[in-house]
C-alpha cells in the first residue's frame, strides 16, 4: 500500500513532456520558483547574470551617450572672461 | 512578507522608462545628425538603445504575469482596455495619410494634368502583385484564428503550425512588397502621387514588420510553454494587431492600388 503511495508520487512529480518533435521541455514552473523568491533582488536582475550585464550596457549606453551629449554642448559655448 | 488585499498590480520600480526616454533622444538627434551632418553613428547607437529598452521591459512584463501570476483577471482587463486604446490611435495615424490621399487624389489640380493618376505616372497593376499581396495577409488572417482556437482546444501541434503558417505569409507579404518597392517605375520624389503611395503603404510595411515580429515573439512563447487554453492576452494583443495591419491594406489596396489607378 505504501509502496504504491510512492510510487504515485515520483509519476506526479515526473514533467511530462507533449511535445513531439522539438522535445521542448515544460521549464515554467522552474521560473516561477526562481522569480517568485523573497530575495529583494529587483525584477529586472532576478534572471542571473546576463540580466545584468544587459542592464548595465543598456545604461552605459543611453546614460553615457546622452551625458557626452550634454558635455559636448557645454564644451560648445565659450566661457565669457571676465 | 506583507501581501496586497486587492487583485491590482502594483508594478514595482524600473530603469526602462529612463532609458526608453534617453533612447527616443538619441534617435531624434541621431536622425537630425544623418540628414544635415551625414553621421550615422548617433542614429545606429538610438536605435540599439531603443531595442535593448524594448527587449527588457516586454521580457519582465512576461515575468511578471507568466512566472509572478500578477495577470490576475481585472489586469488582464487593463491591458486589454490598453491594447484596443493603442491600436484606435493608430488607426487615427493612418487615417491622416489617406485624408492626404483623398485630399490631392479627389481634386487633382491642373499642374498634375486634372486627372488622377497625375500625368507622368503609370501606377502598379491592382491585379498583379497588390492582389497576391492581398490574398496573401487575407491568408494570414484566417490562419491566426485557426492558431487562436488551436489554443484554445489545447491542441499545442496545431496551435504552433498555424502561427508558423501565419508568421511566414507575413514574411512573404513583406518579400512581395519590398521587391514591388524596388522595380516600381515611380519614386517618392515624384509629385504628390509618390508621396502619398510611398509614406501610406511604407508606414503599413513598417507596422507588417513590427506585427510580425509580435507574433514571431508568441511563437516562442508557446514553444516554451507561456500559454493557457484560458490565459494567452499576449497572442490576443498579437492577433488583434494583426487584424488591424489586414485591415489597414485592404483600405490601401481598394483606395490607393485599385480606385487610385
Amino acid at each position: 500500500m505504501l509502496r504504491n503511495l510512492l510510487a504515485l508520487r515520483q509519476i506526479g512529480q515526473r514533467t511530462i513532456s507533449t511535445a513531439s518533435r522539438r522535445h521542448f521541455k515544460n521549464k515554467v514552473p522552474e521560473k516561477q520558483k526562481l522569480f517568485q523568491e523573497d530575495d529583494e533582488i529587483p525584477l529586472y536582475l532576478k534572471g542571473g547574470v546576463a540580466d545584468a550585464l544587459l542592464y548595465r550596457a543598456t545604461m552605459i549606453l543611453t546614460v553615457g551617450t546622452a551625458y557626452a551629449i550634454y558635455e559636448l554642448a557645454v564644451a560648445s559655448f565659450p566661457k565669457k572672461q571676465e | 512578507m506583507t501581501h496586497q488585499s486587492h487583485a491590482y498590480h502594483m508594478v514595482k520600480p524600473s530603469p526602462w522608462p529612463l532609458t526608453g526616454a534617453l533612447s527616443a533622444l538619441l534617435m531624434t538627434s541621431g536622425l537630425a545628425m544623418w540628414f544635415h551632418f551625414h553621421s550615422m553613428t548617433l542614429l545606429m547607437l538610438g536605435l540599439l538603445t531603443n531595442t535593448l529598452t524594448m527587449y527588457q521591459w516586454w521580457r519582465d512584463v512576461t515575468r511578471e504575469g507568466t512566472y509572478q501570476g500578477h495577470h490576475t483577471p481585472p489586469v488582464q482587463k487593463g491591458l486589454r482596455y490598453g491594447m484596443i486604446l493603442f491600436i484606435t490611435s493608430e488607426v487615427f495615424f493612418f487615417a491622416g495619410f489617406f485624408w492626404a490621399f483623398y485630399h490631392s487624389s479627389l481634386a487633382p489640380t491642373p499642374q498634375l494634368g486634372g486627372h488622377w493618376p497625375p500625368t507622368g505616372i503609370t501606377p502598379l497593376n491592382p491585379l498583379e502583385v497588390p492582389l497576391l499581396n492581398t490574398s496573401v495577409l487575407l491568408a494570414s488572417g484566417v490562419s491566426i484564428t485557426w492558431a487562436h482556437h488551436s489554443l484554445m482546444e489545447n491542441n499545442r501541434n496545431q496551435m504552433i503550425q498555424a502561427l508558423l503558417i501565419t508568421i511566414l505569409l507575413g514574411l512573404y507579404f513583406t518579400l512581395l512588397q519590398a521587391s514591388e518597392y524596388f522595380e516600381s517605375p515611380f519614386t517618392i520624389s515624384d509629385g504628390i502621387y509618390g508621396s502619398t503611395f510611398f509614406v501610406a503603404t511604407g508606414f503599413h510595411g513598417l507596422h507588417v514588420i513590427i506585427g510580425s515580429t509580435f507574433l514571431t515573439i508568441c511563437f516562442i512563447r508557446q514553444l516554451m510553454f507561456h500559454f493557457t487554453s484560458k490565459h494567452h492576452f499576449g497572442f490576443e494583443a498579437a492577433a488583434w494587431y494583426w487584424h488591424f495591419v489586414d485591415v489597414v491594406w485592404l483600405f490601401l489596396y481598394v483606395s490607393i492600388y485599385w480606385w487610385g489607378s
